[in-house]
Parts: C-alpha cells; sequence; structure tokens
C-alpha cells in the first residue's frame, strides 16, 4: 500500500466521522432548545382583565371574593388572586398574577396612582421586582409594604416606589374601579409585573 | 482466594506499585479527607432518600389535606425509623463536605501548594467546591415546602439576571418559570444523578492526579530526609488512620444529625402565595448579605437592551471575579523550582495577608446577611466590610513581619530555619 493512498483513506474515513458527528449534534440542537418548557396557556394562567373580581390568594378564607370591608383601613395589605367573575376560574396559575389590595384613607393616595385607585384602595402586584418574592409583609412602624426576602420597602401611598432595599423599581399597579361593595379590574397592571430578567426596566407606575 | 485472584490480576505488582505508596502526614491533610468522607456519606444516605422520595408536585391527599407528592413523601421519610435522622445526616454532610473542602483549600492557599505542577489539581479542586455548592443548592428545593420553594424561587430570579442568555439557562435547569411541573423532576435529576456523575469523575481526576504527582510535603521532611518521600505507607498505615478518621466523623455527623433534625419542612408548611423570609445555607449567606446591602439601582447598560443589573453584579459578577482571580492564582503567583514541600505561610507575607483579607470579606458580607437583625445601615455595613478587609491585611501583613521577620530574598523557601 503507498503512502498516498494510506492518507487518502485516513482522510475520507475523518471527513465521514466529521460529517457524521456534525451533523449528529446538529440534530441535537430541538431537543436541547425544548428543555425549556414551553408556557402553557390555561384560563388560570392569563392576566387578570377588565372586569375580573378578586378573591384571598392565602389563609382560611383562601378563595372567597374579597369586598372593601375584608381589607383593613391603614393596611396590612391583603393578598389576592384575580377571579373571572362569569367563569368562575381564579387565576393562580401565574405567579405574576399574584397582586395586594392596601386601602388607606383616600387623602393619603398620592398623585402617581390616584387615577387607578378606588375609594382609597390600591392595587399592587404583590411580586417583589428584585428575586420574585411576595411582597406579603406589613412594616407597621414605617407603613409600608415589605419583601421578607431582602428587605425591600415599598411605599404603597406613593405608586409603591422603592423607599429602601435592593428592588431595582416600583411594584406595578393593577388598575381597580368600585363595583358595589368590591374592588374591580380596570384595566392592565401599569407595567410588567415580576422579574424583569437581565433587560432594562422600562419604568414603574410612574411612568405609564 | 487471595491466590487465585493474584494468578489472574497480577495483585502482588499492583500492591507493590500502589499500596505501598507513601503517604505524607500532617495533620492538615486529613481536611481533604473529611471532604470526601462527606461525600461517601451523602451518597449512602441519598441513596435511601431515593428511595422513598417522589419527585413530583402533583397534590396528593395525606390525613385529609392535599399537599404536594414532593412535600407529603419528604414526611413520609421523616416518618420511617431513622428517616429523619438520615435526611438530617444528609444536610449536615453536605454542610460539612462543603466546609471541610473550603477549609482544604485555604490550606492550599496559604502553603503555595497550587504551584507548579499542582495546577490542574486546583482547578480540579476549584470546580469540586463550586459544583459541590450548586449539587447542595439543588437539594434544598427537593422537600418543596414553603421556605425551600422560595429560596429556589431566589435562585431563580438570580439565574435570570444574566444578561442575555440569564432567562434560557434559568428556564432550563429550573424547568421553566420556577414552580411548575417541570421543576422538581428536573432538579432532582440533576441532584441525584448528574451533579453527583460529575462530582465523582472530578473526586476521580482529582485523586489521580495526586497520586501521579504525589502530595506536597511537609517543611520538616526537608530536614529529615531531604529529596525524599517521607511518609506511611497506605495499606496498611494510611488506611487504618483513614478509616478511623472515617468511624469519627460517622460518630460526629451522625449525633449532630440525631440531635438537630435539618429543615423541619412540618413547621415550615407546604408553599403558600405568600413567601417566608428566607435565609439560604451558611455558605450562601456571604451573597445574601451582599444583595441586602447593595443599591438596587446599580446596573451596567449593555448593547441590545440587555443590562448587567444589581443582582447579577452581587450574586453573580462578585463571585465569578473572586473564581477567576482563582483561576489566575497559579500563573500570577509563581516559583522557579518545582514545588515538592508546603511553602511556611510565615515566609509569604502578602499571600497570607491576601487570603486572610479574602475570609474577612467572606465574613463580614455573611454579617451583612443579617442586616435587620443586627439594625446596621446599608453605609455602615460597606465600611464594615471594606474597612474590616483592608485592616485584616494590613495587621496580618505587619503581624508577621513583626514576628517572624521579612522573607529572604530571591527563593524564600530555599531554606528552612
Amino acid at each position: 500500500m503507498s503512502k498516498k493512498t494510506d492518507t487518502t483513506r485516513r482522510a475520507i474515513v475523518g471527513a465521514t466521522i466529521g460529517v457524521g458527528l456534525g451533523i449528529g449534534s446538529l440534530s441535537l440542537l430541538t431537543p436541547v432548545i425544548s428543555l425549556r418548557p414551553k408556557k402553557e396557556e390555561t384560563p388560570e394562567a392569563e392576566p387578570p382583565k377588565e372586569g375580573d373580581v378578586f378573591t384571598f390568594a392565602v389563609g382560611d378564607n383562601a378563595g372567597k371574593e374579597i369586598s372593601f370591608d375584608d381589607i383593613p383601613l391603614g393596611g396590612p395589605a391583603v393578598l389576592a388572586f384575580p377571579k373571572d367573575p362569569k367563569s368562575g376560574v381564579i387565576k393562580s396559575a401565574e405567579k405574576n398574577n399574584l397582586v395586594l389590595l392596601i386601602r388607606l384613607k383616600p387623602d393619603e393616595v398620592g398623585d402617581e396612582v390616584k387615577d387607578y385607585a378606588a375609594d382609597g384602595t390600591i392595587c399592587y402586584s404583590a411580586i417583589c421586582t428584585h428575586l420574585g418574592c411576595t411582597v406579603g409583609e406589613w412594616d407597621s412602624s414605617k407603613n409600608m409594604l415589605l419583601c421578607p426576602c431582602h428587605s425591600g420597602l415599598y411605599d404603597p401611598r406613593h405608586g409603591a416606589e422603592v423607599v429602601a432595599g435592593p428592588p431595582p423599581r416600583p411594584l406595578p399597579a393593577l388598575p381597580i374601579r368600585a363595583e358595589g361593595n368590591k374592588p374591580v379590574v380596570a384595566g392592565g397592571f401599569t407595567s410588567p409585573p415580576g422579574v424583569l430578567a437581565g433587560t432594562e426596566a422600562a419604568g414603574g407606575s410612574c411612568t405609564v | 482466594m487471595y491466590r487465585w485472584l493474584d494468578e489472574r490480576l497480577d495483585l502482588n505488582r499492583f500492591n507493590k506499585k500502589f499500596l505501598s505508596k507513601a503517604f505524607a502526614v500532617h495533620h492538615s491533610y486529613f481536611i481533604g479527607e473529611i471532604a470526601l468522607f462527606a461525600f461517601i456519606t451523602l451518597i449512602i444516605t441519598g441513596i435511601f432518600l431515593t428511595f422513598n422520595y417522589e419527585p413530583s408536585i402533583r397534590m396528593v391527599k395525606v390525613a385529609g389535606k392535599n399537599l404536594p407528592a414532593a412535600y407529603a413523601s419528604v414526611l413520609y421519610i421523616d416518618s420511617l425509623p431513622f428517616g429523619a435522622v438520615l435526611r438530617s445526616v444528609h444536610h449536615w454532610s453536605a454542610s460539612i463536605m462543603i466546609a471541610a473542602a473550603f477549609i482544604h483549600l485555604l490550606r492550599i492557599l496559604v502553603s503555595g501548594s497550587y504551584k507548579r505542577p499542582r495546577e490542574i489539581n486546583w482547578f480540579l479542586g476549584l470546580l469540586l467546591l463550586v459544583v459541590a455548592i450548586v449539587t447542595a443548592f439543588t437539594g434544598y428545593s427537593l422537600p418543596f415546602d414553603a421556605f425551600s420553594a422560595t429560596a429556589t424561587g431566589i435562585g431563580y430570579g438570580i439565574g435570570t439576571s444574566m444578561p442575555y442568555i440569564g432567562e434560557w439557562i434559568s428556564q432550563l435547569i429550573f424547568g421553566g418559570e420556577f414552580p411548575t411541573v417541570h421543576s422538581i423532576p428536573r432538579i432532582y435529576s440533576l441532584h441525584v444523578l448528574w451533579f453527583p456523575l460529575l462530582l465523582m469523575a472530578l473526586l476521580g481526576g482529582h485523586m489521580l492526579v495526586m497520586v501521579k504527582q504525589k502530595h506536597t510535603q511537609p517543611a520538616y521532611a526537608k530536614k529529615v530526609a531531604p529529596g525524599r518521600i517521607l511518609g506511611v505507607p497506605l495499606m496498611p498505615q494510611q488506611a487504618y488512620m483513614s478509616t478511623v478518621l472515617f468511624f469519627l466523623y460517622l460518630a460526629v455527623v451522625f449525633f449532630i444529625g440525631g440531635t438537630y433534625i435539618a429543615h423541619p419542612i412540618e413547621v415550615f408548611g407546604p408553599p403558600t402565595a405568600s413567601t417566608p423570609p428566607v435565609k439560604p445555607d451558611w455558605y450562601l449567606i456571604w451573597i445574601y448579605g451582599i444583595l441586602q446591602i447593595i443599591p438596587g439601582d446599580l446596573k451596567i447598560s449593555l448593547p441590545g437592551g440587555a443590562v448587567m443589573n444589581s443582582e447579577f453584579i452581587g450574586s453573580i459578577l462578585v463571585p465569578g471575579i473572586l473564581g477567576l482571580v482563582a483561576v489566575l492564582l497559579p500563573f500570577l503567583d509563581t516559583r522557579a523550582t518545582k514545588m515538592r514541600y508546603m511553602e511556611l505561610p510565615t515566609r509569604h507575607p502578602i499571600r497570607t495577608a491576601v487570603t486572610f483579607a479574602v475570609l474577612a470579606f467572606l465574613i463580614t458580607t455573611t454579617l451583612a446577611g443579617w442586616k435587620q437583625e443586627l439594625g446596621f445601615s446599608n453605609g455602615q455595613l460597606w465600611a464594615i466590610i471594606i474597612g474590616g478587609s483592608i485592616i485584616t491585611y494590613l495587621v496580618v501583613y505587619y503581624g508577621i513581619i513583626l514576628i517572624w521577620g521579612r522573607p529572604p530574598k530571591g527563593d524564600p523557601d530555599a531554606e528552612i530555619a
């Protein structure tokens, strides 16, 4: 066997293996991409829409509809999920649907959120803009919304602006109106709720 | 029996070559072994846990209550004879493995043992520490109680903060926006299969390279028998010492596990819409501390609308920079001759002082994790962190020079006093 044919053979074998491996690994891309699961679109995961009522998200009353009387004046806030009154579906499958209802004296409501409030009650996203914990605590000495995870403080009177701690932007507001004795959703969030993944934050509830 | 095997496998040759290998003896050399024993204990207790754990968040009815299956199965484990103890031993062993690996790293650091020719084992060791921490973190979510689900959710949030690729990578690891039905099965497979396999491969490599390159020796060996390897044979002396140490380790960890039940999930309850105040395990509290005191509006804009926000800077960039410095260390701090003996920390005041300063940084940032409880302001904590690290450096550096004198010029380890 001459030296030349030997090299040619090797080149052919090498090229065959190379092409095979190349195409083989390219075809692996599809399963790899599918590892990021598709978001399931169910009625429970739809965002809040106009006309939705609110239900308790936690506690013994979870699932019950919330009236203004259920929200203590001057805090603490009440955690709630929106509910479609027609279908009766509670939209609790999407984490970012968790909101908080806070009732203040009407003259305490700052100009930033005046248009979104109803009878002194304001609705904010309850998902901390920092790392997605629930803004579920109430700092009773400062009268502020407190996220327990990294102690982010939000001022509910002024558009849930960040007073202390690491959150990068205010909590988005969810406009509400009064319908009888109940707060009802009057529009979509004023900015995207939840954690914005590594992208420039587009303002809070103040800039709409 | 031995002869039968020897005829087929030539055991005598193996014995001569490997089992009589000399192991250098120094009390600090047992710390790495403790990490290994912790890993073995983790695997054995882990097997017990996998036999009873159900990686799913489907709801099951237990005693009239609707609970996620994962949570319910951990309750079941706790109800088994010694179940809660074995789960606690698993938990505490993870802590001990990370602690031992870290102290082992400090020993390598202050004795300069990362230098030529041992750079490879320095890198493998760093990787082992990082993978061990990641593995421990993935295990954290599995009981799926209110506490661990919140902590893992924060981990997901930190992952998404990586510019450009964060969301994709986070969803890949956590099976979508944590928690979804895919989350627990995926994290489970990472925790019980892929990360342990990776750890075993890295550990195997770490051991093989150590055997091939031979262990560094204590400085006294240079005086006693210069140029020769001083130590005890692997079989029987070293093996007996290790076995005794392993039993001691088991005794201590079972005492801790039996006395302090780890992560009482019954107290935390299943996850709800509200999140409890959480702190990570102690080895991540320094990152948690940085996140507490970093200004939230700190950000570096990148092209294409991406941004490095404070979460990314605090919890990925800062540890990443520390890791990068560690990787570069064997190239920055070199020596002319091949390393055989451990260097004396007092002969290398700068390196020793920097090591202590990094330790001070880790301790003070950990302190910042208790910001709420301590009632310090961000400014005070930053002053403590930066001031503490600098003061530690100065105190250690000048302390060494004052007590042991300046190291001689040239090769400071050439002659040992």
